[in-house]
């Protein structure tokens, strides 16, 4: 019982330690790469797309290297099906409404479906995230990040281009103090996701859980960020951060949170995520899409078809596939 | 009667509240405050980033409304009304009660909101504004 609330802890501290970390990193890079001369835009599209998703990303990361595959792709999958079902489906039943715009849905909207059959379509067939595929979902990135960065540098009002010009003009010197944080947030990042591993490893063997599923549980607790996030840009009226930030973290976590590691070391998935996880991961994904589509908005109605959806999910999972 | 009155809104149902405000002016000579805030806080975990890049996106927001609110009183029909634009950061309903007691208004006009699941899952401003304001309040019943 000791060891059971000793690593239950160990859990949540670690978790904390990410979260923090990635915040301090990203807000470190940034201030680093603003003084290195890289354009505001690039440097605010980073922020956002990969400072909520770090924390699934380190996590996986290290429970990949570490030889824990399952968890690794476990939280990647599982922080997606959960950030459509449960994030966006909670956010939407407390604000009532979410609002989406066209171009958001066309593009990050199909972006996510692609990524997530993609990976469903590849594992099905090989059987495992291979180096060729970690290269292709890699490449795939690139692209979306490259239309991204044209998207928001045609959407940059007059007064956002003014404060890059004032960036611009001040003297790049490279904080010692920036690189410092940078450092440390980087060093807690890889501490706190190897903590994260190694509590969940022990739990999932405490529990008797695959490590599969442990790897899905553990999701809740990686997308805080994103919770957090989605919800009050929601409760803000900010309708298009709180989607828009579902979208490019169910993104980033297939296409560099497995990528990455997969130009390590070959990824083997299990069967529950080949013939489950990855489907439902593809059936949510087309659900919110349609449900968006009717009215270009969520209403209270929808986040419950949503959260009801992963609560059949997460049973289904919890019950008859471990 | 009135000679100094606030107007508030957060974008959601101005076409009302602003109807409601220039029938009771009817032109008046009178000087009108129109206040945006722009929330701030942020539960603990929310990356600072996030925050950094919501904050900039509600000032835009704020501006906007400010802006549509004063092509309203800018037109014809409305050539008394002297109008004043104020973007506030912080706890709205804080804030709104902080600028009537600072530019001493002796009207606030704000909706009345959310329907009773959102009032309850969300809060209400107004029903926080009217325990600490400072004086009279007009609530636009908003659907």
């Amino acid at each position: 019982m000791l060891q059971l609330l000793l690593f239950i802890g160990g859990l949540a501290a670690s978790l904390a330690l990410v979260i923090k970390s990635a915040d301090i990193f990203v807000d470190n890079i940034v201030e680093i790469g603003t003084n290195l001369g890289i354009s505001e835009i690039i440097l605010g599209v980073t922020a956002s797309a990969v400072g909520t998703s770090l924390p699934e990303f380190g996590s996986a990361m290290m429970a990949i290297l570490t030889g824990n595959p399952d968890i690794g792709v476990g939280v990647a999958v599982g922080a997606n099906i959960w950030n459509i079902g449960g994030i966006l489906g909670i956010s939407t039943i407390v604000t009532g409404v979410l609002t989406a715009q066209k171009e958001e849905l066309h593009r990050d909207g199909l972006m996510t479906l692609l990524t997530a059959v993609v990976l469903a379509v590849s594992i099905y067939f090989l059987g495992n995230i291979s180096r060729v595929l970690g290269i292709v979902l890699i490449a795939m990135y690139i692209i979306y990040f490259w239309v991204l960065i044209r998207a928001h540098k045609n959407h940059t009002s007059p007064e956002k281009e003014d404060t890059y010009v004032d960036l611009k003009d001040k003297k790049r010197i490279l904080s010692k103090k920036s690189i410092f944080w940078a450092v440390l947030g980087l060093i807690g990042l890889a501490v706190g996701c190897r903590i994260i591993v190694y509590c969940t490893v022990e739990l999932s063997a405490i529990a008797n859980i695959s490590a599969g599923l442990a790897g899905i549980l553990l999701a809740f607790g990686t997308t805080t960020p994103e919770f957090f996030t989605v919800l009050t840009s929601a409760r803000k009226g900010l309708n298009s951060l709180a989607i828009g930030t579902v979208f490019g973290s169910n993104i980033f976590n297939i296409l560099i949170g497995l990528g990455i590691p997969s130009i390590i070391v070959q990824i083997p998935v299990d069967p529950s995520t080949i013939y489950f996880n990855a489907p439902v991961m593809v059936l949510i994904t087309i659900l919110l899409l349609v449900l968006i589509k009717q009215g270009m908005k969520l209403t209270r109605i929808k986040g419950i078809i949503l959260v009801a959806f992963y609560i059949a999910y997460i049973v289904t999972r919890l019950l008859f596939i471990n | 009667m009135y000679e100094k009155i606030l107007v508030a809104t957060m974008g959601e149902y101005m076409d009302e509240i602003m109807e409601h405000t220039l029938d009771l002016l009817e032109n008046r000579k009178i000087e009108v405050i129109g206040i945006y805030v722009v929330e701030t806080s942020v539960p603990f975990l929310t990356p600072k980033k996030v925050k950094e890049m919501m904050i900039t996106e509600l000032r835009a927001k704020g501006r906007e409304i400010l802006k549509k609110m004063e092509k309203i009183f800018e037109a014809p029909g409305c050539q008394e009304i002297k109008f004043k634009k104020i973007l506030a950061e912080g706890d709205p309903a804080e804030e709104i009660v902080k600028t009537a007691e600072l530019e001493g208004v002796d009207l606030i006009i704000l909706g009345t909101g959310k329907n009773i699941v959102d009032k309850r899952l969300l809060g209400s401003v107004s029903e926080k504004v009217v325990h600490s304001t400072p004086c009279t309040i007009l609530l636009v019943k908003t659907t």
